[in-house]
């Protein structure tokens, strides 16, 4: 998935000329807390509520008033991203330089705005949650070729994977969730486990199977 | 007598033998009735025409399923739920899909000539089924279909699903209209089956606050489910004023259901219809339209619904099915079944420890979604 995908746009901006009140007053009506400051096309800094908060307040040396030019308080050393980068590299860079957004330029050009809020939608797209899916959690030994089975046992199933999120829980042991394209994961769980393998959701019921599909 | 719409064909809704959803079930329930000696007064309805099916789904969609019915190759249907391992193709699965969309869309065209008021449709319920997409055993929305033409009516529409599947299908359809009142009671989607039915979906725009899910925890018992079903529904009612409640009783939150985590008992369900049953009368003069839905274990769907059939014609509940009907479906099944009407013992529990932990985020649950949608009602 590519910041392309997740970010944004169009982009509301902000002239260096204009003053702290214009641009609280955009932050308030679109309700944003970041806009990129623009000067005849180019990129030339950004300023965040925080950064309007900070300035103006009573507990500042020498507040600003509020006439002051967003090109007093905004920042001008702009982290940014390009749409072609996987969006992990904008939550690493995100999470390392601990800023909220990132303004995604193509050239010179601000073409989108990736923020915080977009990377967990990303999260959610990512888990199969939008579609309707149940969900499989397995446990697999972290070796080479365990996932590969896991795969073929469920394809042999006829049921298609719409999502995999896993993480090692151990050096030994890789835990696995699935989005699966059906209702019937109990049934698809008990044929993993006569395959071997450690399901832990759904779990296994003391009185399976009961009375169902008939077997004349 | 409560009218029972009721059409032979409906059995033809048939993905196969290793299918859950099974047309046995229907025929368990009808041959009990039978055995009981109150099999009901029938009405037989026509089946649902193309123009009724678009008055929910699109026209793409419709071709499509028209087109797998008459077996041509379709090298696009995975993208319309079709030939998926939930919606697998068979011939005929149109115009059987069709026949049951039919049996609700006549209840409901009963209700709003007031030839009626309770009405029980012996089948239906497919509450997955999407505008443009077959989902979870659903083909053709029969409830949302019957809706319309309830709000076409001048109707307001309460719809409370109690199958342990959120009724997604049905909340989408209506998630932007304020005549229409969505309320499902489901496993949470974090564990089921289609993932989706939480608190926070409320409806959108005109809709916002008449869409209510109540997502409830793996291995919910019987005390829990109702309480927080009296937290909830009764005054959701009050809020939403409705003139007719539309029902999904799918049996599936059974503790034997072999697709689903919940641990009702047959006690809890027949608490559940009396309840619903009383709401009706006490919310919309009775005028009620209930559908069957999901329930994948033979034995305790079939006499969940002989319940629910005996509960709304108010006969008495006997204590023990007819012997001869048992031994025969026993045989035919090849398992055993519950000899008597309600479950005999009390279900394989979790501790108790984690049944007040899982009681506890239910209450949490409710709370949190009512005080979330107050917010938009008052």
């Amino acid at each position: 998935m590519l910041i392309r995908d997740v970010m944004h746009y169009p982009v509301e901006t902000v002239a260096p000329q204009a003053t702290l009140a214009e641009a609280y007053r955009i932050m308030q009506q679109k309700g944003f807390r970041h806009l990129p400051v623009v000067e005849a096309g180019r990129l030339v800094g950004i300023v965040t509520d925080r950064d309007l908060r900070l300035a103006t307040s009573a507990l500042h040396p020498h507040p600003f008033p509020p006439e002051a030019r967003v090109a007093d308080v905004m920042q001008r050393r702009v982290i940014t991203a390009a749409p072609h980068d996987p969006i992990e590299e904008a939550a690493r860079l995100m999470r390392r330089q601990r800023i909220g957004c990132l303004p995604v330029l193509e050239g010179e050009v601000l073409i989108g705005m990736v923020t915080a809020t977009d990377l967990l939608e990303a999260l959610l797209r990512l888990t199969g949650a939008d579609q309707p899916s149940g969900r499989l959690e397995v446990q697999l030994a972290h070796l080479p070729g365990r996932l590969a089975a896991l795969a073929t046992a469920i394809a042999a199933q006829q049921v298609n994977v719409l999502s995999i999120l896993s993480y090692a829980e151990s050096p030994q042991w890789l835990r696995v969730v699935l989005r699966v394209d059906t209702n019937r994961t109990h049934p698809l769980a008990e044929a993993l486990r006569r395959e071997g393998f450690d399901v832990i959701w759904p779990p296994r019921k003391p009185w399976f199977p009961s009375s169902t599909i008939p077997t004349t | 007598m409560v009218p029972v719409v009721y059409h032979p064909d409906y059995l033809s809704y048939n993905f196969g033998p290793e299918h859950p959803f099974s047309p046995l079930r229907l025929e368990m329930l009808w041959t009990l009735l039978e055995a009981l000696d109150c099999r009901p007064h029938v009405l037989c309805p026509p089946v649902a025409s193309r123009a009724d099916v678009l008055r929910v789904h699109t026209e793409t969609y419709v071709a499509r399923v028209e087109a797998a019915s008459q077996g041509e190759p379709l090298p696009d249907a995975e993208a319309f739920g079709l030939g998926t391992p939930d919606v697998p193709i068979f011939l005929g699965m149109d115009h059987a899909a069709r026949t049951l969309v039919g049996g609700t869309l006549h209840a409901a065209r009963l209700l709003t000539t007031g030839k009626a008021t309770t009405l029980l449709q012996l089948g239906g319920g497919f509450h997955h089924a999407h505008p443009n997409r077959a989902s979870g055993f659903c083909i053709y929305n029969d409830l949302s279909i019957a809706i319309r033409v309830l709000t076409e009516a001048g109707l307001r529409v309460a719809y409370i699903d109690i199958d342990v599947h959120h009724g997604d299908g049905v909340q989408a359809i209506h998630y932007h209209e304020d005549t229409v009142l969505t309320i499902s009671l489901h496993e949470s989607g974090q564990y089921l089956f289609p993932g989706t039915g939480f608190i926070d979906e409320i409806g959108e725009g005109r809709g916002q606050g008449f869409s209510l899910n109540v997502p409830l925890q793996p291995f919910t018992d019987d005390a829990s489910y109702l309480e927080t079903f009296e937290r909830v529904v009764p005054h959701a009612l009050v809020m939403f004023r409705p003139d007719v409640l539309v029902i999904q009783c799918g049996a599936d939150a059974h503790f034997k259901d072999p697709l689903a985590d919940l641990l009702l008992t047959t006690r809890a369900y027949e608490q559940l219809f009396r309840r619903l049953k009383a709401l009706a009368a006490e919310h919309t003069g009775s005028r009620a339209l209930f559908t069957l839905g999901g329930g994948y274990d033979f034995d305790a769907t079939t006499r969940i619904w002989a319940l629910l059939y005996l509960i709304l014609q108010d006969l008495p509940l006997p204590d023990r099915l007819p012997p001869d009907w048992r031994v025969a479906w026993e045989q035919r099944l090849g398992c055993p079944l519950t000899p008597t009407l309600h479950d005999p013992s009390e279900p394989l529990s979790v501790s108790p420890a984690r049944r007040h932990q899982i009681a506890q985020q239910n209450v949490q649950t409710a709370q949190r979604l009512m005080d979330m949608i107050s917010y938009y009602w008052y």
